[in-house]
């Protein structure tokens, strides 16, 4: 059941060749094709102009110096100055147009995961740290683009000038030629061997980083203990193992990354002597000359130094391609909570089901990932305007029954049923408008009090807080709202460290009143509020809309004593209690499991 | 002291945004900054040694790929007089390839064992100085951009490292070698080109000293980033029930678009300087060739001193190319560690005290306030707990309570007053002598991602059988038993695969597997059921005697035996006393223990 999970230890899938790792970032460039070509155009115009100024150089101390013509030689300066003007402009294109390709390549990459990271279940969050999923946004992401924005044409350029060599030394003499490529063609090889390997020690290097960036993240969040339990050394040596795990497979990547610079460059010089060696042996048998041979080593030299390059760029090239299996595993994930049709499943229940009932549970079971079953073919039906209670030991359900309604996890089996149709075939919208939910543990983003009670709510979100005020005085909610002392710009740091789990808890249940929910869930809703506070809001959620259906989880009994109906949640079932007595007597004597 | 009150006021807009205001204040507000902080150089400093080899052995490469060409010139020269020797010169040729190949992998081995080390070490100095850190410090700095520091920020100095150090000292010496041999051919010529290393350094300095505060920036939005991403993690179930991916995706948006932004102002800097460089050296061929063919001409030179002099100057001009394309690393190391430096030199918190005593329990509290965000959270607060007694601290939401329990744990500090154990004050105690005998459940659930064992024994200084009573104490012992791996157990991600109630029992147990001498319970009772809540105290009472008890809590019925109950409203004591005392003198007492006559607990 651990579907989400990202870091698994299973080996990755090779896919095939370079040329398939190649087509998977198309996607990414698509929109980007004509901005390439551009730069494409401008590396052509700057590289022609870098070879054609030792040429000119070279015919001006020819033709004019040595015959003493510095008329001439002045023309040529011009000539060379506006060349180099012209050299100015495509060498600003091709930085630019490239490094614009590149940080917008990595704006959409980025954007996407995220808004991948949204559309995934609640589930996914459990299964994968924080700071691995930050580490994969922000640092993997980067890999990709350093390879867009530095190598990605150089890559492309230098493929063309090696091809053309290698075309012209064929031509010069084929025998020599194919003898000049044989460390090329090695290197094709190696390359091919190698690649793999590199990418799996930066893949690894990549987790590593992951893993470094989550314990870190875990740490800092939960400094509070560190400090009160005096474990300060448990943050230093337990950051101490990982930034030395990430030291080592750091190193071996490292390695991995600087191999092909050396067997390259060997590469080239191997080319240099077999030609040397290869070519006095032909100028022996009279079938070449030595004009020949020292042209045919100026291309030598044209072929392999690019080739020297492609080490670097073809490491890079690995390691962006060991980010993006990263990136991807995230991005090629789907929510399993998606949102159905509504002809499937409806019908099947529809002999059994309350179409006036607000809420039902048909033989609905539930499993998490941990494989211990929470429900067990649970039946139940909430009426409209009525209040609900769910009683139980820690640890018996209530919980997960509440997230089930709300939508959070879907039923194993059977189902849920809103308005009585299948909670599946509604949008997200319509359950956000339908379902208001006050999660057991609060969370506050950071910014101000009024921000987070606008939050989320397309109603309120570009309110000020004037207006924000006067609703909040129709909801009777101004007596929670002075219980903050600046009010609705008290600040809010660091996801709410700052707060009590009482005043989080008093801006959760403004956040949920205001969206006036048919269906309020108060999961330990005031838990932590005093009991004075909690008597207000009592108030408050009484003079809610007549129609309003209400949840309540609470360990309280006077929050409970209002309920029309007590539910008892304990071991995978989900019974009826009848009256407040039968519950009390059911949690004294009930079969206990926490 | 002043950690708490110094707390920024205003991240809300996230420090980033408002970094193009900031510029010019910066000075003042963060003096590292301003002052650019010491030299990414400086990093260098203890890697002499292998920076050193490093260098040489690059140097070495440059030495021998020089010899190569003669090689091969040799072997025409002496092919054309008929004395080529093919098998001496291939052995040479190879040995000098192979000789190559092998400095070249060393050379890579060498940068990388440097670079890391570095990264290493600065980690490890880093997480050392925050380790050392107060609570409300770490808060003030915020976890987000101690997650950059400490990964992106690293990460650049690495970079810097690996690949400019060597670039920078090869081309360094190169353009000196090459300064060298145009002076010898014509003094006059040389000096003419020579004058384009001030102009191109100039420009440098001047695109490096503006694009620093840019990498600053970018820094701050990877922070910036890094909070949001978070906090839609932590938050992700309210997300989805409020369905408010868009707002989250906005989010993201802004702080990512804010860095596409900086990321082009960066690129338009260095995709103007590059070319200016370029175009610079290109001009000075030109110079070069006007003026040079004048003395060619005049007969101040010969025609093969002005090819010699043309092909020496293509040797200067290319290191000064690999400086440029270095400069942006550079820049972005330098920005980095200015980042990195600024919290390796944050005071460290005086940890003066001494006490290495065992603790009996007395607390006082005299005349002490906390302020935070300019107003007092807690105002001159006095009482006195004797050891082995049982208080409770009861009051409404956001009177101050937790701040309360903050200063007995000492993770705030009090502006004004003092906090005493027996008669001492906190400071006069060593923290870890402190720390080992309080125990402190916090109302939020703090749990790793660990074992239940490890979670329970976090202290390092728990016993196997402390870790037992503990268990047996917060009654987890059927809860242990049914997991099918018992205390080995990890407990997932922020402890999501557990029930609040279950949550809160381990981190009791945590606390009592201390034996504590004072145990501090914030809201404990919230989130277990009075039964259990009933057990678990009289467990603690019979099994942990001599531990004095400061419950804060909403729920009278659970204190009412307490030796004394304290009121705290809007951050002061407004009574204190026993629960009769209270019922006959505090009409606010009454009050609360009015609303609570229907509130007992189910269970």
């Amino acid at each position: 059941m651990n579907e989400y999970t990202l870091n698994t230890n299973e080996e990755p899938k090779r896919k095939g060749s370079i040329l398939s790792a190649v087509r998977r970032l198309k996607p990414l460039l698509v929109s980007e094709t004509v901005q390439i070509i551009l730069a494409a155009l401008a590396i052509v115009i700057n590289s022609t102009l870098t070879l054609l100024g030792p040429v000119i150089i070279g015919h001006v101390i020819d033709t004019y110096i040595a015959t003493r013509d510095f008329n001439g030689v002045l023309l040529y300066t011009g000539i060379l100055t506006a060349m180099y003007c012209v050299g100015f402009v495509a060498s600003y294109a091709q930085t630019r147009i490239m490094g614009g390709v590149s940080l917008r390549v990595l704006y959409r990459l980025r954007n996407s995961i995220f808004e991948k990271l949204q559309d995934l279940p609640v589930a996914f969050f459990q299964q994968n740290k924080a700071g691995d999923l930050i580490s994969r946004i922000n640092n993997d992401t980067d890999k990709l683009g350093q390879f867009f924005s530095q190598s990605i044409m150089q890559f492309i350029g230098n493929i063309f000038i090696i091809i053309g060599s290698a075309i012209a030394i064929l031509l010069i003499n084929f025998k020599l030629g194919l003898a000049a490529l044989v460390p090329a063609a090695l290197l094709l090889f190696l390359s091919k061997v190698l690649g793999p390997w590199i990418k799996r020690k930066n893949a690894i290097n990549m987790k590593s980083v992951g893993g470094m960036s989550a314990e870190i993240q875990e740490s800092l969040d939960h400094f509070k203990v560190v400090v009160a339990f005096d474990r300060r050394d448990y943050f230093r040596k337990s950051f101490q193992r990982t930034n030395e795990d990430n030291y080592h497979s750091a190193v071996r990547a490292g390695i991995a990354n600087n191999t092909f610079t050396p067997v390259y460059g060997f590469a080239s010089n191997l080319a240099l002597l077999i030609v040397i060696l290869y070519g006095f042996n032909l100028i022996s048998a009279s079938t070449f000359t030595f004009g020949l041979l020292i042209s045919f080593l100026s291309y030598i030299y044209r072929l392999y130094d690019p080739l020297r390059q492609m080490a670097a760029l073809w490491t890079t090239f690995q390691v962006a391609l060991a980010g993006w299996d990263r990136i991807h595993a995230i991005l090629q994930m789907n929510s399993n909570i998606t949102i159905l049709t509504d002809t499937e499943g409806v019908s099947r229940l529809h002999d059994k089901s309350h179409p006036e009932a607000v809420m039902e549970f048909s033989n609905v079971s539930f499993t998490y990932a941990t494989d211990v079953t929470v429900l067990d073919k649970t039946n139940f039906v909430l009426d409209r305007g009525k209040t609900y209670a769910l009683v139980g030991p820690t640890g018996g359900g209530k919980t997960t029954t509440a997230s089930l309604m709300a939508r959070l996890y879907d039923p194993v089996e059977g189902m849920v049923l809103l308005n009585g149709r299948d909670l599946r075939t509604f949008s997200a919208e319509e359950r956000a408008e339908n379902i208001g939910f006050i999660l057991q543990e609060p969370f506050l983003f950071s910014g101000t009090v009024g921000d987070n009670i606008r939050y989320g709510n397309p109603k309120f979100a570009t309110v000020d807080n004037t207006k924000l005020t006067e609703v909040l005085e129709q909801k009777d909610l101004q007596v929670v709202i002075n219980k903050f002392d600046k009010g609705l710009d008290t600040i809010i740091e660091n996801g709410g460290d700052s707060m009590s789990l009482g005043q989080k808890q008093l801006i959760a249940f403004m956040r949920a009143l205001m969206r006036a929910p048919k269906l309020l869930i108060l999961d330990e809703a005031t838990a932590n509020i005093d009991t004075v506070t909690e008597q207000l809001l009592e108030d408050i959620l009484r003079k809610l809309p007549p129609e309003t259906t209400k949840v309540i989880i609470a360990h309280r009994l006077n929050t409970i004593a209002d309920a029309d109906t007590i539910f008892f949640v304990n071991s995978g079932s989900i019974i009826e209690a009848g009256s407040m007595q039968k519950a009390v007597d059911l949690l004294m004597h009930g079969k206990r499991k926490s | 002291m002043k950690d708490t009150k110094s707390h920024p006021v205003g991240p809300t807009v996230p420090k980033a945004l408002d970094a193009d205001k900031v510029d010019s204040s910066q000075p003042g507000k963060k003096k590292n900054r301003g002052q650019s902080g010491p030299s990414i150089f400086s990093v260098l400093t203890p890697y002499k040694k292998p920076l050193f080899l490093l260098v040489l052995v690059a140097l070495s490469i440059n030495g021998l790929a020089l010899v190569l060409p003669k090689i091969i010139s040799h072997a025409i020269d002496d092919f054309a007089v008929g004395q080529f020797n093919a098998q001496s010169v291939s052995w040479l040729f190879i040995g000098v390839i192979s000789a190559v190949f092998v400095l070249t992998y060393l050379q890579g081995i060498l940068q990388t064992i440097a670079s890391e080390r570095v990264g290493r070490d600065l980690r490890q100095a880093l997480s050392e100085k925050i380790s050392r850190q107060s609570y409300a410090k770490i808060q003030e700095v915020t976890p987000a951009k101690l997650l950059t520091n400490l990964t992106s920020d690293i990460d650049s100095v690495k970079m810097f490292v690996a690949q400019a150090i060597v670039s920078i000292v090869a081309s360094i010496v190169t353009i000196l070698g090459a300064s060298v041999l145009l002076l010898s051919i014509n003094w006059r010529l040389a000096l003419a080109v020579l004058t384009i290393l001030p102009i191109i350094g100039g420009v440098f300095f001047f695109v490096l000293s503006r694009v620093r505060k840019l990498f600053v920036q970018t820094r701050e939005v990877i922070d910036w980033l890094n909070k949001v991403i978070n906090e839609s993690i932590l938050g992700a179930s309210l997300i989805r029930v409020l369905n408010s991916k868009q707002p989250e995706f906005s989010k993201f948006v802004q702080a990512s678009t804010r860095s596409k932004e900086l990321g082009f102002d960066i690129l338009k800097m260095f995709a103007t300087l590059i070319p200016i460089v370029t175009f610079v050296a290109n001009m000075a061929t030109v110079v070069i060739l006007a003026l040079g063919g004048h003395f060619v001409i005049a007969g101040s030179m010969s025609l093969g001193d002005f090819a010699a002099f043309n092909s020496y100057l293509s040797t200067l001009i290319f290191p000064i190319f690999v400086i440029g394309f270095m400069s942006n690393v550079i820049a972005q190391a330098s920005a980095s560690y200015g980042r990195i430096s600024s919290v390796l030199a944050v005071k460290e918190q005086p940890e003066a005290g001494t006490l290495d005593t065992k603790l009996l329990g007395n607390i006082d509290l005299k005349n002490v306030s906390v302020i935070y965000n300019d107003k007092y959270a807690l105002r001159d607060v006095s009482f006195s707990v004797k050891a082995g007694s049982k208080t409770a601290i009861i009051g409404p939401t956001a009177g101050g309570k937790t701040q309360l329990l903050y200063l007995l744990t000492g993770l705030i500090d009090p502006q004004q007053g003092i906090v005493e154990y027996d008669g001492r004050a906190i400071a006069d105690y060593k923290p870890s002598n402190l720390r080992s005998q309080v125990g402190v459940v916090f109302q939020d659930s703090i749990l790793f991602y660990l074992s239940i064992r490890e979670n329970i024994s976090f202290s390092e200084k728990v016993t196997e059988a402390d870790l037992q009573l503990a268990i047996k104490s917060a009654e987890l012992t059927d809860f242990i038993n049914e997991l099918p791996e018992g205390l080995d157990t990890i407990i997932s991600e922020r402890g999501t695969s557990l029930s609040g109630g279950q949550k809160q029992r381990i981190m009791l147990a945590r606390a009592l597997a201390l034996n504590p001498r004072v145990l501090l319970l914030d809201d404990f009772t919230a989130r277990v059921d009075s039964q259990t809540e009933l057990k678990i105290l009289k467990n603690i009472e019979s099994n942990y005697p001599e531990c004095t008890l400061i419950s804060v809590t909403q729920k009278i019925s659970s204190v009412e035996k307490y030796d004394q109950i304290i009121l705290l409203m809007e951050g002061e004591v407004v009574a204190s006393g026993t629960h009769m005392a209270l019922m006959d003198s505090s009409p606010e007492y009454n009050q609360i223990f009015d609303s609570q006559q229907s509130t007992q607990s189910y269970e």
